[in-house]
């Protein structure tokens, strides 16, 4: 079978998991837990042979299908791997069978309902990271709704119903916007070149005025502003966390949140390369706000999810500022960013679940002393916290110094030129690195040391799966932080074709030409 | 006047009215009644058959010249409206003894498919009245309640009011041009004069009558809500479906521009934006299924900005997807002896763990209808919004989707009710056989388009 045909495959495994659900007998929990596990660990071997086969020699796609789909308008079924998402997809199908594993013991109601839904949402969260046609990416990325919009709101907490339509609500309504941007750049595209196209390799040939640029590219910041979320469109998120069922968090947290990134790098910026470069005072503003104030946030929080809710605002805040960075470094620490976070705050959300389901409640103040009770459970907990804080040889610490370097090294050449803001924007930035030490060592301070005082007792340490599920967590972590020469390679090629994309200006011909004799920066 | 050509290109139409003459015949004879649906059923299939083995054929006629033509668009789009009818039927069985339903249904059909074939203003007006009159007795024939007596009524009454105001604008249109022929309207389209103006505004707003497009709809909830299930199905469907298409047709390839382009721009807006904002306050799925077609009357109007050569695919194509999504929420409804309180909203709670298919396909229905991925639904709404900017209306285009929008909520509320809430307390009852079987063709089609969309485009 062809790498090509593997990727598909992949893909579409989910599919063939939901058709063995619905066709299992009505009343056997257990096989249908043995089927997803098996579904998605298969899925997992196939994409890590896909990674390991990634050249990362070779600059754009890889393992590449494209089938016409619908041809009257150009949009094609293509997906492929490249730099920007081959990390991603191992991020998710690496998850994927943790999610279904510590599910195991804390969903008993619809089970069947629930890991289909696990599974659809895998589908429709690999489709967007591989998909290379717009209409393909934009049919995945609304597809994820439905899958989260049950999974929240069928298994979630006490206010599931409100979290899980504001989670809705809030995210189609950047989509819609997306939508219309969509429509309009593919239609002036056909009127600019005569190319009926959807594939982001013609989508990134478009030349338009600055501001038919600037509002497209509002129309699509938004959508995936909402679903990074960047402070202030990031109400939804402490709600859908805090409601949603742990598998729900961990995806949320571990995935979902880097479609919005994701968005940016792929398509945000390199569409509207102009318009980028005059948003990027505001967006890297708007970056550094989510990381002070979503580290600020999470400092005064008593509901254990929500403190690691906030952490997320703060650190894909980073991955912004490095994206923004357009440095080759930044952009590269971005993506190491995403991957860590995606890890550190999905191990943080299964321990959370772990305690839950012992002690049923997340009241920080109703722990203390867990090192002492639950010795095995301290030890995973203190190496993701010291991950989250960013401490070296852990992923965290790739992820956040590359992004740092890229912000202060972008800031040097303006700052020289007279310009400060950017290099008080990153200077802020480092400022988040303090605070996030501050509220996870407050955090794992309280939980684990102090006097031993918790709801239920006594507890029970936690069991082989919940070990292996955790083990692998932290092996990636350490991986991560102390090998990160290798993924990094896999993305050199692809963040150095981002920064051409961004960097080089495609206003319209003629502007260019009027541009240049009047002496304007390009 | 070539016989053969009037034989084969009205033979849809020809079979239909076949089939009514048996069922009538029946009715005399008097012995098994209950073989009326079955010659209904036979009679749809055969035409459809005949009209997309026509279309297929490539096969163009006009036997009445400047009256009545075909041409395989339209032979197309006949066959797949007769399809949509199809399930309806099937879902009828059990609400509707006798040749009244079988009958009244196969003359409303009739009416549909002349219209899709209509050349003048004579035809289009036989064709409107012929797929009205029926409908309005099929509301009457729920005849266990009252309230069906004043539904049919109230429909009755706005159906005569668009009646008139067409009447009138044909003839202003007469006035002006000299002709009844759709190319005169179509030329008015374009020209400035007043009575021209008036003519095609008087028109416009008598479909927007029948197609119950704000401030026109309030007969809608009424109607759909006093009608039998299979009859509000009907209704939403193909009746939806039989109007939008005429328009189309009607408007040919006619460009659209100020001032009528507000009319035809605003009208829809408010439809899109009152019909989702009202329906989120509705007891049953009848009422809300009425302002949920309120709002995507909207969007089918929406598709006359778009450019003429367009315009018929996009409709079409979102007819299906819109007529195939209702079609399985109402098909999927559990049965219930009363058929009243049959689809209130209530008795949907906890629906999942009574009835999972039931409530999974009711789910698919309500997700396409709000227009989300990857169900069909969002494909035919990409369509009708792509054509609308391609003919640069970029803005009405954003509103539009703004007004979208605006649906989700009260689509996701119906999944909230039957996968969230603790379960209703009553017993349902499984719809019968015929009824299922309906809704698995419905689902089998649905899926196709979902997965080869770019296959039925193609052919549109």
């Amino acid at each position: 079978m062809s790498d090509a045909a593997i990727l598909n495959l992949v893909l579409f495994l989910p599919l063939v998991g939901i058709g063995l659900l619905i066709a299992a007998p009505a009343d056997d929990p257990v096989f249908v837990r043995r089927t997803t596990l098996g579904v998605t660990l298969l899925q997992l071997a196939l994409t890590a042979w896909l990674y390991a086969r990634f050249d990362p020699h070779v600059a754009g796609l890889q393992f590449e299908t494209r089938i016409p789909w619908i041809p009257t308008w150009g949009v094609y079924y293509q997906i492929g791997l490249d730099g920007y998402n081959v990390l991603l997809v191992l991020l998710t199908a690496l998850l994927g069978p943790l999610v279904v594993a510590g599910a195991f013991t804390a969903i008993q109601k619809d089970v069947k309902l629930f890991y289909a839904m696990v599974l659809a949402v895998q589908l429709a969260m690999l489709g967007t990271f591989v998909a290379q046609d717009l209409f393909l990416f934009y049919f995945f990325w609304e597809t994820m709704l439905i899958p989260m919009f049950l999974l929240i709101g069928i298994w979630g907490g006490e206010r599931r119903i409100y979290a899980t339509i504001k989670f809705v609500l809030y995210t189609a309504f950047g989509s819609i916007l997306m939508l219309a941007a969509v429509i309009y750049l593919v239609w002036s595209l056909q009127q600019t070149t005569g190319i009926t196209s959807f594939a982001f390799a013609d989508l990134v040939k478009s030349r338009l005025p600055l501001d038919v640029q600037m509002i497209l590219l509002a129309a699509f910041a938004l959508a995936f502003a909402i679903k990074v979320p960047m402070v202030p469109l990031h109400t939804w998120l402490p709600d859908a966390h805090v409601e949603a069922p742990t598998a729900g968090s961990v995806i949320l947290a571990g995935v979902m949140l880097k479609m919005g990134t994701y968005g940016f790098m792929k398509l945000g910026f390199p569409l509207f390369p102009d318009a980028t470069r005059e948003f990027t005072p505001v967006l890297t503003s708007l970056a550094v706000l989510s990381i002070v104030y979503g580290a600020c946030l999470a400092l005064v929080q008593d509901d254990i999810k929500k403190i690691i809710a906030y952490s997320s605002i703060s650190h894909l805040g980073y991955v912004m500022l490095g994206l923004l960075s357009l440095d080759v470094i930044g952009v590269q620490g971005a993506v190491i960013q995403m991957v860590s976070h995606g890890l550190v705050a999905g191990g943080l959300f299964l321990m959370v679940g772990m305690i839950y389901e012992r002690c049923h409640t997340r009241e920080l103040r109703a722990y203390g002393g867990l090192a002492k009770l639950l010795p095995v459970y301290s030890v995973f907990f203190m190496v993701l916290t010291l991950a989250s804080v960013g401490l070296p040889t852990t992923s965290g610490f790739t992820g956040e110094f590359l992004v740092l370097l890229g912000a202060f090294r972008a800031a040097w050449v303006p700052h020289l030129a007279g310009a400060q803001l950017p290099l008080v924007l990153a200077a802020l930035a480092v400022s988040g690195v303090v605070l996030g030490a501050l509220y996870m060592l407050r955090f794992a301070l309280t939980f684990l040391y102090g006097g031993s005082k918790a709801p239920h007792q006594p507890l029970a340490d936690l069991g082989a799966r919940e070990r292996a599920i955790l083990a692998v967590i932290v092996a990636a972590v350490f991986a991560l932080g102390v090998f990160p020469a290798e993924p990094m390679a896999k993305t050199e090629l692809a963040a150095q074709s981002y920064r051409q994309l961004v960097a080089t200006s495609r206003l319209p011909a003629a502007t260019v030409a009027t541009k240049q004799m009047t002496g304007a920066p390009r | 006047m070539n016989m053969n050509a009037v034989l084969l290109a009205m033979l849809p139409e020809h079979v239909l009215l076949l089939g009514i003459v048996v069922i009538v015949a029946l009715a005399i004879v008097g012995r098994d009644r209950s073989g009326a649906l079955a010659v209904a059923f036979a009679s749809v299939a055969v035409a459809a058959l005949a009209a997309l083995r026509l279309a297929a054929d490539g096969y163009a006629a006009a036997p009445f010249a400047g009256q009545f033509s075909v041409d395989p668009s339209s032979l197309l789009v006949k066959g797949m409206v007769l399809a949509l009818a199809l399930p309806v039927l099937l879902m009828a069985r059990d609400d509707f003894e006798g040749v009244e339903f079988p009958a009244l249904l196969l003359s409303s059909l009739y009416g549909v498919c002349l219209l899709q074939s209509a050349d003048g203003f004579a035809t289009l007006f036989l064709g409107l009245e012929l797929m009205s009159l029926p409908v309005y007795v099929l509301v009457l024939l729920a005849d266990r309640r009252p309230q069906s007596a004043e539904a049919a009524l109230k429909y009755l009454v706005l159906g005569g009011t668009a009646t008139a105001t067409f009447l009138m604008g044909a003839s202003l249109l007469y006035g002006a041009s000299g002709s009844l022929g759709s190319d005169a309207f179509a030329r008015a389209v374009g020209a400035g004069d007043g009575l021209s103006r008036a003519a095609v505004v008087l028109i416009v707003l008598a479909f927007f009558l029948k197609a119950a497009i704000v401030p026109f709809h309030a007969w809608a909830p009424d109607a759909y809500e006093g009608a039998s299930v299979p009859v509000t199905a009907y209704m939403a469907t193909i009746v939806k479906a039989g109007v939008l298409l005429a328009v189309v047709r009607l408007f040919g390839k006619a460009q659209v521009s100020s001032p009528l382009l507000e009319i035809l721009a605003a009208l829809p807006l408010v439809s899109i934006v009152w019909g989702n904002l009202a329906a989120m306050r509705q007891p049953t799925l009848r009422r809300m299924i009425a302002y949920s077609s309120i709002a995507h009357a909207g969007y089918l109007f929406y598709a006359l900005l778009g450019d003429g050569a367009g315009r018929l695919q996009a409709v079409a194509f979102y007819l299906l997807a819109y007529a195939l999504m209702n079609l399985l929420a109402f098909g999927a409804l559990p049965a219930s002896p009363d058929d009243a309180t049959r689809d209130r909203l209530d008795n949907l709670k906890g629906l999942f763990h009574r009835s999972p298919f039931a409530a999974l396909v009711l789910g698919v229905a309500m997700l396409s209808l709000a227009g989300i991925p990857p169900f069909p639904g969002f494909v035919a709404k990409f369509l009708i919004f792509r054509n609308v900017i391609a003919a640069g209306h970029t803005t009405y285009a954003v509103l539009g989707l703004v007004g979208s929008y605006l649906g989700i909520y009260f689509y996701l509320r119906v999944i909230q009710f039957m996968f969230m809430s603790p379960d209703a307390a009553v017993a349902d009852v499984r719809p019968a056989p015929l009824a299922r079987i309906a809704t698995a063709g419905c689902l089998a089609a649905a899926l196709a388009v979902m997965v080869f969309p770019g296959w039925v485009i193609a052919r549109l």
